[in-house]
This record gives structure tokens, sequence and C-alpha cells, in this order.
């Protein structure tokens, strides 16, 4: 079969079985638009700016497990592409960005909407590739698509100067069935001599407990982790990535650990004995001072890549391989090992967590005030949202106070369900994201929980979903002022509240979305809090988004005490730490 | 903190020189000499033609020869980051190499 170049590079996507590109038009990626309007196999969707389809591309992609793939054009298309790609690479997310370029004989003259794409993007791929001719389309697309899916995933770009997707020059085309990079080799099975240690570090462990992280649920391992967990009934904490990999109701979950974790879960791991680190990276947003971490731990760290491995904190036994192969490796030693097992030697472990959850753990039941005397607690709010959406929903968010809220208090039972950027910490991912999930999942419910300083990062997606009628549930955590900011001004300089405020100047909100043809509800007060929430599930077929006013002086805690602190070391209320 | 050379054997590919400098400065190592040649003469490294099953061609593959200062801990964070990027087939310092991508206790290149 003869293609040409945009033929070639829209026909390998849909070999590739891709359902969705999400993309914003240009000069530079004209031919290649032409090629899409003559397809019917994928969907072309439309965002109002190319940050907005990177974060959609990357909602689809942590929901459903396959990379997103991304559409714009060279110069400005790109660029606005960088955060959401950065985003995606920090998280470790599978991510297509296909960017249109000036022709090849233009490049390096400054030409209109030239930029360095490559070059600019170079320190947030995983790789990229540089079109040099048609024939090597089908080729560099499977690789692309190998390398972000494999082993540690992550965003790869292809960059196509817009000559060669000219339609009039016809090139051979088949899609490649097999690629074998021959520089590239990511590990899959750990090495057997490594489970055995780590089998009777699980057997000799006294005070252990699990860790596990995102990369648990990138390598689609909750259900190892479950199976191994019912053989050792380890503690379990999950990191802000990797909350869903194990189930939030289970008894044995200590909730999220790190910087706003609970209390129990932060004071497991100082105390430790044994760190099973499973998909997990040492963040600093875990480990608080990394002298001070875990004193006392043994640590065992799975990973796919070698370089997270002793990157921040030095693993004692290292297993390298994917995180779902090494479990099941471990699983069936385990098995073997049963009658090895001695419960009872950390009851008295599960028994001071037990304390420590008692003592200073969350409180899960703030939503049953319904008193108007106070204002409306941002935690109150994520609780009722998370009983009226009976714990289902798939939840994205934004950055700041409300995303550490809807991690603290929406109980995620099942991996994929929660998505945020954790690593980056981009503002306006929730709605972008959300319709990402949306279209991988329409008959579910799809909530994002927003604050009005994130939310007006992307609010332009609004008109994206009144055109692809995307019935979204967006919560907007309204407290008039960047919280997370203010709260780190409130604590660290004094109450000077320096740039966060934005009071007088905020939109309507509900005028606004009304707007764009979507229904706006406004909450001000406790009492009408459950009645207004379960209002927005109640309706199916439109974009909801509840504006709720809540108490502007809330701080996110626990929160650990830095610099110089270690995980013990919590602030647990204003004025108050351990 | 001493003086270290790394050897890498990578594919002679547009930009690939630029990710390996690249991410010396993204990292925050430092650069102390850095010298990279296309391979004409592959005896010495027929021992990855045939671990890879592969056979390369003249000036397909390039020898990066870069001497850096740091301290141990660093040393080994260097090495598995640039194992990481995807066209270095080969890259060692004076205690390990790793071969597309597994680990070997030697010096090899």
């Amino acid at each position: 079969m003869k293609l040409a170049g945009n033929d070639i590079l829209i026909q390998s996507l849909i070999n590739e079985g891709v359902e969705y590109i999400f993309g914003y038009p240009g000069g530079a990626a004209l031919h290649i638009y032409d090629s899409i309007f003559k397809q019917k196999e994928m969907q072309h969707i439309l965002v109002r700016h190319e940050q907005g389809a990177t974060h959609a591309a990357d909602g689809y992609a942590r929901a459903t497990g396959k990379p997103g793939v991304v559409m714009v054009t060279s110069g400005p298309g790109a660029t606005n592409a960088i955060t959401g790609i950065a985003t995606a690479f920090m998280d470790s997310i599978p991510m297509i960005v296909i960017s249109g370029q000036v022709q090849s004989h233009l490049i390096g003259t400054d030409a209109f909407q030239e930029t360095d794409m490559i070059g600019i993007s170079r320190p947030i791929v995983k790789h990229s590739f540089t079109v040099d001719h048609q024939s090597n389309i089908a080729q560099i697309v499977k690789e692309a698509f190998h390398i972000a899916t494999s082993g540690r995933q992550g965003p790869v770009v292809i960059d196509i100067p817009k000559d060669l997707t000219n339609p009039d020059d016809l090139f051979d085309y088949e899609y490649p069935k097999e690629v074998n990079i021959r520089s590239y080799n990511p590990p899959l099975d750990p090495e057997l001599s490594q489970i055995e240690r780590v089998v009777e570090a699980i057997l000799n462990a006294n005070q252990p407990v699990i860790y596990a992280g995102g990369g648990t649920i990138s390598s689609n391992a909750s259900k190892e982790l479950i199976e191994l967990n019912s053989y050792i009934n380890f503690p379990v904490t999950n990191t802000l990535m990797g909350l869903g990999v194990y189930p939030a109701t289970d008894d044995k979950f200590l909730g999220m650990l790190g910087m706003h974790g609970t209390f129990q879960a932060n004071m497991a791991m100082h105390n430790a004995d044994l760190i099973l680190a499973i998909g997990a990276r040492f963040d600093d947003r875990i480990t608080n001072t990394p002298d001070k971490f875990a004193p006392n731990a043994q640590i065992v760290h799975f990973d796919v890549d070698h370089s997270s491995v002793s990157k921040i904190i030095e693993a004692d036994i290292a297993v390298f391989g994917q995180v779902k192969n090494s479990l099941q490796a471990i699983n069936s030693l385990i098995k073997e090992r049963l009658n090895d097992i001695d419960n009872s030697k950390i009851q008295k472990w599960h028994s001071q967590i037990a304390e420590w959850k008692n003592n200073h753990g969350l409180n899960h039941d703030l939503y049953k005030d319904k008193s108007d005397s106070k204002p409306i607690l941002p935690q109150a709010v994520v609780q009722h949202i998370y009983h009226a959406s009976k714990g289902n929903a798939f939840v994205t968010s934004d950055v700041g106070q409300h995303q550490m809220f809807a991690a603290q208090y929406y109980h995620f039972d099942e991996p994929r369900k929660w998505i945020n950027s954790g690593g980056l910490g981009t503002m306006g991912f929730g709605l972008p994201s959300a319709m990402g999930v949306k279209l991988a999942y329409p008959d579910e419910e799809v909530v994002c929980i927003t604050g009005e300083g994130s939310i007006q990062m992307c609010i332009q997606e609004l008109s994206t979903c009144s055109q692809y009628k995307l019935p979204i549930k967006i919560f907007n955590i309204n407290n008039l002022s960047l919280g997370m900011v203010k709260q780190w001004q409130d604590m660290n300089y004094d109450g000077r509240h320096s740039s966060i405020s934005y009071e007088d100047s905020l939109p309507d909100f509900k005028s606004l979305v009304e707007s764009y043809g979507h229904i706006g509800i406004k909450i001000t007060k406790n009492s009408e809090l459950r009645d207004g929430i379960e209002k927005a599930f109640s309706i199916k077929d439109k974009l909801v988004f509840v504006d709720v006013y809540v108490d502007p002086n809330e701080h996110v805690y626990p929160m650990l005490v830095a610099p110089n602190g270690s995980l013990k070391d919590m602030w647990l209320s204003k004025g108050n730490k351990t | 903190m001493i003086e270290r050379q790394l050897t890498l054997i990578m594919e002679n590919k547009p930009g690939a020189l630029a990710r390996v400098v690249g991410l010396f400065h993204q990292r925050g190592y430092n650069i102390d000499s850095l010298h990279v040649d296309p391979i004409d003469d592959f005896t010495q490294y027929k021992f990855i033609e045939d671990e890879l099953s592969i056979k390369f061609s003249k000036g397909e593959v390039s020898r990066l020869i870069i001497k850096t200062t740091v301290g141990d801990a660093l040393m080994r964070q260097i090495l598995r980051q640039i194992n990481k990027l995807i066209e270095v087939i080969a890259v060692s310092d004076n205690e390990s190499t790793y071969l597309k991508g597994i680990l070997r206790d030697e010096n090899l290149l």
C-alpha cells in the first residue's frame, strides 16, 4: 500500500489502537489534520488550549493504562504542551505527543512558528524522535508507543516537519508487527536470589510496613499486592500517587503517608524495622529529612528503574523488575512458606498502630455537623462527595489544599480511580484530565475536586466539555485565596499573605458555567451542603459545577515539620505539634 | 571526590549527544572534559555485538569519554541515569558496566 506521510502517521496511530487524539490544529499540522478528517476510526477532541490536550490525554492514560495521544502544531502549539508533558513525565504516565514542525528546509531559520521542540522538551520526555523521512514514520510511531508503555513509562515526543506530511508524495506503508530497539531493554523479571532475601526479611520482621506508590499502579500490580498481604497481613500505606492500589477501606490500610500523611502512617514508617517500598521513589514529600528517615528500618525497594533505587534512601535489598512480576515471584515463594508465617509476631505492632490512629487519626465524621453557626469545612465537602458517589467515582484533582483533603478523605478502593498531578504539582490539571477520564469511561461517575485558583488555570476547557457533552461533576472548594500558599505564609511568614488573594475579582462561577450551557450550583451554608452535592450527582446528562464557599482559614493537617524534621515530627493542628 | 572517567557506546543519531550533555546539566552534575568520536574499528567491542546478536556498521555508533569529579554515590546515580537514555548501548565507570540495561560488576569498555 502506498500512502503519503500524513496518512502514514494517522494510519499508524489507528494500527496502534488509538481511540482518541487530543489536540489543536495549526499551520505545520494541517496536512495531518486533513488525514484525521478523512478517517473514522479515531475521534479527535478539539481542546481550547494545548495544555488541556496534554492533561486530557494524561487523564485518559491514568484511568485506562493505555497511552494518551496528543497532536499539536509547531511553535506555540508545542510550547503550550510543555507543562502537560512535564506533568506526565514526573508521574511516569505513557503519552505520545506529535508536534508539527516547520518545513525541513526552514528549520534553523527562525521561520514563522518555529521552535526547537526536541530541545525544549528534552529534559521532560522519556525519549523523542525527529522524523527525517516519510518511510521511517511507521517505525518511529511503533518505537514511540513501545518506549512510552514499557519499563518505567513516560511521554514520548514525535516532531514531524510539514513537508514530510505532504499529501502528494507517496511511500510504501506497512505497519511493523514487532519492535526491537537494540539499545533499550527495560527489566522485567526479578532475580530469584533477591526475592528469596525479601521473603526471609518478611518472615523475620516485627514492625513491618508496605509503602506502595504509583509504580504499583503503572505495573497493574494491585491484585498481586492484595494477594501478598492476604498472606503476610502487614500494615499498608500508599503515596499520593499510589492511592487506590490497596483498598482504603481495608483495616490494614493506614492512609496516605508523607507531608500531609496520616499520623499513623508516618509514625509506622518512622518506627518500622522493615519497609517494603513498592513502585515508590522516596520523594522529598515522603522522606522529610532523608538522614532522619526510618532510622531502624531495613529497606527493600522494588522498582523497574535502576536510577530510582538508592537515589535518596539507600536500599538494603533492591529488586529490579516490573513490580507485577516481582510480586508474583514473592507470592509464589511465600505460598510455600505459609507455615513459617507467624502473625502473632506483628500483633503488638498492629496494636501500636491502632493506638496512634486512635489518638491522632483523621476524623472522617466531620460531614455530620450541619450547623450553620460555623463555615463549611473543606474536609466535610470531600466526605459528602465520597458518600454521595458511594466511593465509586473517578476523582481528578488540581493542586493545593483541596487536593490534600481529597487524598485524605476520599477512600479509594481501586487503582486508577484517583487522578492527580503528584510529582509536578500542576494547577489546571483537574478539569482537562477529567475530560480524558470521562471519554474513556462515559458510563462512570467522574468527579473533579478543584479550587477557585486551580480551576481558572484551565477553565477554558468548560467549552470543550459542552462541545463533546461530557457530564463531569466539578466541585470547586472555594476559599477565596490560594489556600496552600496561604497556609505556608501563616506558618512560616507570620501570616504575611503575599499575593494570594483575588476575592473581589473572582467570577460568579455559577453564571460563568451557565454561559457555557452547564449547570451551576452555589453553596454557602452547611445546611445546604448535602442536598446540593446530592443534587449534582442526580443530574446525569449535564456537567454540574458546584461552587462551595468554605472556611478560608482552614489548614491541612497533619503536616510534616520542616526543615530538619523526621517523619515523626508533625503539626497536628494549628500551633500543636508532636 | 575524585576524577572519574565514564565511557559510553551509543547510537550515532542526531540529538543523542545533546541528551547526554543535557542530562549532566539537568541533574546538577559537572563535566570536566568530553571527547566523542565515531567508532570505525569494532574489534574492541566485538563482545557487545556477540552479546546483543547485532552487527555494528561503520558510522553507526559513537564512543563518548566523559570525565567528571564526584563522590561514589553520585557516580552510581550518574551511571544509572545515563543507562536510562534510550540510545545508550553501554556505559561504564571504573568498576561496573551497564550493557543494554544489564549491570555487570566490571569495566568492560
